[in-house]
């Protein structure tokens, strides 16, 4: 049936800023569906409050909005776009749960929008865990025992039945968010409160254990005319107990046999029809017992999901695409496969590769949080690579995962107690600690390891081979060279030149050297969805070795464009975000381009964007092999973060053409010295500092300096490992806390005076070595001292000195002319005492990139890819001397009236993760707020991370007593707005004296009743906390944690309780008012 | 363990691995112009992810050699419970029906208790496997080539490689090999006598979880009494009629009309089979002497004969059907399904009676996928409906089958 004519616009909603369990992958899904749907002549509105998006770039959607995903803002969206229908299934269990929200409002009935893609049947259905379960049966497939409780008196019968360990896990969460494994009495009321107070409808499910067991998902679609494939099998390595985001995980399923998969496959299909999927994707989950092979069905998501993505960049599948198209009509056998142009789309994946996801934790971020994986997904990020084995598969996956392994490898400093610890909990490295366990104990041991981590014994298996290679290579040592044989041997096995050398004992560069005489050298096949079966026509590869090389080079001007890798906290979105943009600059001028990424979940490794895409680990060596066969030389580093900017040096080394900003000029800029010399040479201010190359005299330096100082190392992103200190005491627990910090002559640390009270700004710019592009300055609402990345901003710049205004675009335009950048610069700025200094400058694109672009309607990667094919940015237009009042200077400004960008954070992932700020950056995404005030553009960011300021109620104050007198006016004016002010005692005298009254709240120490039991019952509603003794003593850390716990809006400086005040101001205007996104010159 | 072995193809072209499951041969071992059922036959590749047992003792690959796309084989084991092969009497002993078997890596590992390595399988069968292949290139090379005749044999120098000798000894082996074409290989496959009483392994009382949950099974005729015409029928399809209650007697391929007619039955089921149908006159003399006195069904080469015998041609296709995810057409219903396949002939639509109407049809090619008449009592299907390996969507097929057979 051809697409229906009876509508005309869709509203698609977006899934709000990055949290962990729901990431970029929904960009990938959302861009896809709007694409998909304005192929078919629809018009598309888009509400997604993410600026750092691909779907929100002006040109994608007919309408953009940045509003935030509440009932409020979309129903003023729905009244003025009056759309047809609404297409909820793209952009995870945010939109779902928006969507059944405004249909339980009543709303889209009343401006008669119907729901595409999903019925709320079957979304319910399949949502509701108690009502999933009922499907399940009704089917006659089976369940884990369980009881759907509401209360916790209710779930404590059950476990008293069933006993420990259960499995909580609340209804209509994401990312398994609330849910816990209980395997202590004194746990399991406390984790079922939790689970209740984390569902939305106060539900959850108590669950028999099968921990252990082997969990499997499959990837299905469906249509209305109940055709259905499934598009992908995945089989987890980590075994039940683990959430699938957090697990390793293989497609296609290995350790089934026919008869069972096809139970499976048939199962999910059932699942599917009896919940009323009936026109789109989704994913079902199960558990199999390795003894016996009984299968259980744990869930089923209706919706794309991180698994889809997952699943589409492992096949060549576009589930998404084909979910929307399916959405308005189409069936399944109508929808051609792009990547063939020959299968129609019931033609079921065939793979003739093994793909293999590896989770990326942020460990030494939330320690706390990592000490056990369980039932809620934990991870930030995932690399995806294929090979044609798993074993190469498996190894490619490591490495590009980037934390800081070739490959599979065993721990040879582990001690036995621990590696018996990582064998027999939810470690986050465990499969290094079974492969540790095999290669010390010996084949006898498989079965033993398989039992103790539920990993098949196939997987074991597999590591053997691969400990009986690296015994081989072990035994033959680097005196000698390895022979063809061996060499092609070890890469066949997915080993990097570094692991291969670290395993004979010798250096990468004697690897690489035999390869380069022997002509080992990686080839390429396409992913094409059929094994060879077809011929493909998007050229969409991977890498493998010894075997036939399909990526022949293309005819004609082409650059390679390196993107971010897996997401990371400090490196996300925003930088794969910018990559797809240029690739789409390059392509928009006759330029082919190649995008190389190991992140399965985004845009840039969707194969329809870029002229050819490689799915391969980001390392010198991958990426060096595919440059080989494809014969470019030009590569892009300044768009995908700081991964491929540490790549350069090597990469030019070796003969590649760094596009833009020479590598010397990078070094320039990164290198913490270098960059003090620049500074002082250009008569600018740095806060004072020293640049140390041995830990040794760190202590005299600081003294030297003087306390506070914050400490830095060079080449990172996200303020890795950075930290403040305030005396001699502190800085010995840091360096015990930083244990292994690299500080040599090539990667020195900074010792910087710490500059208190600072404001801090960050300045994005573009240089064509001559002329500078500076697209906005950005004022961030916390001070200097949190990471740019977690501090709100705002632009344009707020109450700031017009004449600090201009010194900052005197010396940005001079930093980059002096540098010689071509391409981007992003400085970041701190001014205390009307005193400007130069904090860091970093010669690629930064994280505000596709923010400030959207609030100036300037496209900045769009003008630097054209200046670096040779149109000037004068010549582009972009130059205005007047405007500026600098020569050869450009300014940008704000169309959007204001623009505020907030950070999100994931904390309530960790329970005891203290969520304070500081120089290291914790944020996982970004929101926007635009408006035609400060106060609108801030409240409405705050909406967007999923705070709503307050209009009235209780806001509890306790503040340093540094602060107090910057806090007096704030609390004037929450008491003009007509807030009740509570605060602690000192606080509270404080304001006393100052003539306002506060109820005095004790703290918890101070006995009953405290401000926890305050915020338990519902008695506060805004929090103004600036932590006693700044960053250093954090005992108040528990009203911090409760409050994330809680979702009461809080705020850590003053200024952001300046900004916050500001905010409730303008709600308590009355109605809010959506912005269409301006597109611009974009 | 694991030695030098080799994949040659009648173009010349050479493939390096390593051997498992049984010793290929030597070059001077081979005898010219003999077929055989070990180490040579019609290479093909298969795309299923899953079953290798079941492909490896599907009558049907009778003097093919089959390649795996997918790289991992032997993981799950093998079990006597999932074999294809149809009640043989007393034929000699082979269970692997697949000529050699190319793969690109090979489990060695621990499989379930009870099951068999695939290694061990192959050795205990005869049957040569030869894996780390480049199985990619071969298929890429099948594609653009079309399927060729091969071999797999062991050098005589294990550390050298095969020589330029024995390089043209295979050379003209393989030239003299009787070709795909015109081969008439059902006489080595199937029941060599009518059995009137089925082997227990290959009576079952239940269907798969949920395959027909979309059926409606109580129209399906019960206690049936179905022909089975066996040109080397699978054994899932006795295992299915005997789900849905069918008495099968079951039909060797030198049975004539008159000896299925004189059984009585409902209905006919030819099976599928190996080789090329145009050059079975036998059989297709006796599927002329059926059509119209008794209701027909046919699967794969039967459907194939069928169509033959109905008038129309087959023709050999480049390099057929072989995989598990191979979307069909139903043109009554235009609903579609995912089906099993394994041909590497097909139906031409041209000299079909026009009182026969195209039931199926591959959705990715068009290429005419089952034969409908209802006039004449005829349904076939080129898929197949029992799977194994495969997806269970066209098990409803058999359903139809029988409702036909019944239909007044
Ligand atoms: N009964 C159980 N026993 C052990 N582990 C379980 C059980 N149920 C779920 N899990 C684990 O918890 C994870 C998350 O559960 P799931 O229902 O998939 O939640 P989500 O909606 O977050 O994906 C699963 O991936 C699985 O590993
Ligand atoms: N001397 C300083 N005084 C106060 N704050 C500073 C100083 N140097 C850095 N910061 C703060 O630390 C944060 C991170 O430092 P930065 O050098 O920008 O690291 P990154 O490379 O991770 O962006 C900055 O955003 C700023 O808030
Ligand atoms: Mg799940
Ligand atoms: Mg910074």
């Amino acid at each position: 049936m051809p697409a229906r004519k009876d509508i005309k616009k869709i509203l698609i909603i977006g899934s709000g800023p990055i949290v962990i369990g729901q990431a970029c992958e929904f960009d990938y899904s959302g861009n896809q569906a709007v694409r998909a749907l304005k192929e078919e002549g629809y018009q598309v509105v888009l509400v997604n409050p993410n600026p750092a998006t691909i779907m929100t770039t002006p040109g994608t959607a007919d309408a953009i909005y940045l509003d935030p995903l509440e009932v409020n803002y979309l129903e003023q969206i729905i009244k003025i776009e009056k759309p047809d229908a609404v297409l909820p299934t793209m952009g995870g269990q945010t939109a779902l749960n928006l969507t059944l929200d405004l249909h339980k409002a009543g709303i889209l009935e009343k401006y008669g929008v119907e729901i595409l893609g999903a019925n709320i049947r079957a979304i319910e259905l399949a949502e509701d865990r108690g009502l999933f379960k009922e499907v399940v049966a009704s089917i006659g497939l089976n369940s884990a025992h369980s009881v759907l409780a509401h209360s916790v008196a209710e779930g404590m019968i059950f476990a008293r039945e069933n006993g420990l360990p259960l499995i909580i896990r609340p209804s209509f969460t994401l990312g398994g968010r609330g849910g816990s494994i209980a395997s202590r009495w004194e746990d399991v009321e406390a984790y079922i409160l939790r689970a209740l107070e984390e569902s939305p409808i106060h539900q959850t499910l108590i669950e028999e254990s099968l921990l252990g067991w082997k969990e499997f998902e499959m990837e299905v679609m469906r249509d209305k005319a109940d055709n259905a494939v499934i598009v992908c099998s995945i089989e987890n390595v980590d075994p039940m107990g683990v959430h699938t985001g957090d697990s390793i995980t293989v497609a296609p399923i290995q350790t089934l046999s026919d008869i069972e998969y096809q139970n499976m496959r048939t199962a999910s299909i059932e699942i599917l029809r009896k919940i009323g999927v009936d026109c789109g994707g989704s994913n079902v989950q199960f558990a199999v017992n390795p003894v016996d092979g009984r299968m259980i069905v744990i869930e089923m998501n209706p919706r794309v999901s991180r698994s889809s993505a997952l699943a589409s960049k492992a096949t060549g599948f576009p589930i998404a695409r084909c979910s929307a198209k399916l959405a308005v009509g189409y069936t399944l056998d109508e929808i051609i496969n792009d990547i063939t142009g020959k299968t129609v789309s019931c033609f079921e994946p065939s793979l003739d590769y093994v793909a293999v996801k590896v989770p990326r934790f942020e460990m030494e971020k939330f320690p706390r949080g990592y000490a056990e994986l369980g039932t809620q997904m934990k991870s930030v990020g995932e690399s995806l690579s294929i090979g044609r084995t798993f074993n190469e598969a498996l190894n490619k996956a490591i490495r590009a995962c980037e934390f800081g392994f070739s490959g599979l490898e065993d721990f040879a400093e582990v001690d036995e107690d621990t590696l018996e610890l990582m064998l027999s909990t939810r470690h986050p490295r465990r499969i290094f600690g079974a492969y540790t366990a095999l290669k010390r104990r010996g084949y006898g041991a498989l079965t033993a390891i398989s039992k103790k981590t539920g990993f098949d014994p196939w997987f074991l298996h597999n590591f053997w081979e691969q400990i009986e290679l690296e015994q081989e290579l072990t035994l033959h040592g680097g005196t000698k060279p390895l022979g063809s044989l061996l060499l092609m041997k070890a890469k066949r096995m997915g080993f990097a030149d570094k692991r291969i050398a670290k395993l004979c004992g010798t250096n990468p560069a004697a690897i690489e050297a035999e390869r380069n005489q022997l002509d080992i050298h990686a080839s390429y096949h396409f992913v094409d969805t059929c094994s060879g079966e077809f011929e493909a026509s998007t050229p969409y590869f991977y890498g493998t070795y010894g075997e036939i090389n399909e990526a022949l080079p293309m005819e004609g001007d082409g650059v390679i464009i390196l993107a971010s890798g897996p997401n990371r906290i400090g490196q996300g979105l925003e930088f794969d975000t910018c990559c797809t943009l240029s690739s789409m600059a390059y392509r928009k001028i006759g330029v082919k381009s190649v995008m190389v990424n190991s992140n399965p979940e985004t845009v840039s490794t969707d194969f329809n964007v870029s002229d050819r895409l490689y799915i391969e680990p980001l390392t010198v060596e991958d990426v060096k092999e595919l440059m080989l066969r494809e014969g470019i030389k030009d590569v892009v580093v300044q768009l995908g973060g700081q991964t491929p900017l540490n790549m350069s040096e090597e990469l030019e080394a070796w003969g590649a053409k760094i596009v833009g900003t020479p590598v010397l000029a990078i070094r320039a800029a990164e290198d913490r010295k270098l960059f003090s010399e620049l500074i002082t040479k250009l008569g600018l201010n740095q806060p004072p500092n020293r640049t140390i190359a041995s830990l040794d005299n760190i202590q005299q330096m600081a003294n030297e300096v003087g306390y506070p100082v914050l400490i830095r190392p060079s080449f990172v992103l996200g303020g890795r490992a950075m930290a403040i200190v305030y005396d001699d005491a502190e800085l010995k627990d840091f360096l015990i806390r930083q244990k292994g910090l690299e500080c040599s002559p090539e990667r020195p640390i900074l010792v910087d005076k710490f500059l208190e009270d600072a404001f801090e700004y960050d300045v994005d710019a573009l240089c064509d070595t001559k002329n500078v592009y500076v697209a906005g300055i950005m004022q961030h609402i916390e001070a200097a001292g949190i990471h740019s990345g977690d501090s709100a901003c705002v632009f344009p710049a707020y109450k700031s000195n017009p004449r600090i205004e201009r010194q900052m675009l005197e010396a940005t335009a001079k930093i980059a002319r002096e540098i010689g950048v071509h391409g981007f610069l992003n400085i970041q700025f701190a001014v205390k005492d009307e005193l400007l200094y130069v904090l860091e400058v970093n010669p690629r694109a930064s994280r505000t990139v596709p923010f400030i672009s959207k609030a100036t309607g300037v496209n900045m990667v769009d003008a630097a890819v054209k200046s670096w094919r040779g149109q000037n940015l004068a010549k582009q237009g972009l130059i205005d001397s007047n405007k500026s009042g600098l020569d050869g200077v450009g300014l940008g400004s704000c169309i959007t009236g204001w623009a505020v960008k907030e950070a999100v954070f994931s904390f309530d992932r960790f329970r005891e993760v203290d969520p304070i700020l500081g120089p290291e950056m914790k944020s996982t995404g970004e929101a926007i707020g635009l408006g035609a005030s400060f106060g609108e553009a801030f409240s409405k960011a705050q909406a967007a991370t999923g705070t709503i300021l307050p209009i009235a109620g209780t806001a509890f104050i306790t503040v340093n007593k540094h602060d107090r007198l910057a806090a007096l006016p704030i609390v004037k004016n929450l008491v003009d707005l007509g807030f009740r002010i509570s605060a602690t005692k000192g606080t509270a005298e404080f304001l006393f004296k100052q003539g306002v009254f506060a109820e005095v709240v004790l703290k918890v120490h101070e006995g009953r009743p405290h401000i926890i039991d305050h915020m338990e019952h519902n008695r506060i509603d805004l929090i103004i906390n600036t932590p006693l003794g700044r960053y250093t003593q954090r005992d108040d850390d528990y009203i911090r944690i409760e409050a994330v716990r809680r979702r009461i809006p809080y705020t850590t400086t003053i200024s952001a309780a300046v900004a916050a005040v500001e905010g409730i101001r303008y709600l308590k205007g009355g109605e809010v008012t959506p912005r269409l996104l301006p597109s611009g010159t974009f | 363990m694991a030695s030098l072995t080799y994949l040659v193809l009648q173009n010349g072209s050479v493939y390096q691995g390593q051997g498992f499951g049984a010793q290929a041969p030597l070059a001077s071992e081979l005898k010219q112009g003999l077929k055989t059922y070990a180490h040579t036959g019609e290479v093909v590749f298969n795309t299923a992810m899953s079953g290798y047992y079941e492909v490896l003792t599907d009558p049907s690959y009778t003097g093919q050699i089959v390649a795996m796309t997918y790289p991992h084989m032997g993981n799950y084991g093998t079990d006597f419970a999932w074999n294809e092969s149809g009640p043989e009497g007393d034929r000699p002993d082979r269970k692997v029906k697949a000529a050699g078997f190319v793969v690109r890596s090979l489990y060695r590992g621990p499989v379930p208790e009870g099951r068999d390595t695939l290694d061990n399988y192959l050795l205990k069968n005869k049957i040569p496997g030869v894996s780390e292949i480049d199985t990619r290139k071969l298929t890429l090379e099948l594609r653009s080539q079309g399927s060729l005749m091969g071999l797999v044999l062991r050098p005589a120098e294990t550390d050298k490689g095969l020589s330029q000798d024995e390089l043209k000894t295979v050379s003209a082996y393989l030239a003299a090999y009787p070709s795909m074409v015109g081969a008439n290989l059902i006489a080595d496959v199937g029941s060599p006598t009518a059995l009137s009483e089925l082997p227990s392994e290959l009576a079952r009382t239940e269907h798969p979880a949920l395959a027909l949950s979309q059926t409606d099974t109580n129209s399906v005729p019960k206690g049936l009494n179905v022909a089975l015409y066996d040109c080397g029928a699978k054994a899932n399809i006795i295992r299915e009629l005997s789900a849905f209650g069918c008495k099968v007697s079951v039909y060797p391929s030198t049975a004539g009309a008159q000896d299925i007619l004189a059984g009585g039955h409902d209905g006919v089921l030819v099976s599928n089979g190996p080789g090329d149908p145009a050059v079975l006159t036998h059989q297709i003399a006796a599927i002329k002497g059926l059509i119209g006195k008794i209701p027909l069904t046919g699967i794969c080469l039967g459907h194939q004969l069928i169509s033959l015998a109905l008038g129309a041609q087959t023709y050999k296709m480049k390099f057929g059907h072989h995989g598990i995810n191979h979307p069909v057409r139903d043109e009554l219903s235009k609903k579609v399904f995912v089906t099993s396949q394994n041909h590497g002939f097909a139906v031409k639509e041209e000299q079909l009676p026009t009182d026969v109407k195209v039931w199926f049809r591959n959705a990715n090619d068009q290429s005419i996928e089952g034969i409908i008449s209802e006039s004449r009592k005829i349904y076939t299907a080129q898929f197949h409906p029992e799977s194994a390996p495969g997806p269970y969507d066209s098990l409803w097929i058999f359903g139809a089958f029988l409702r036909g057979m019944k239909k007044a």
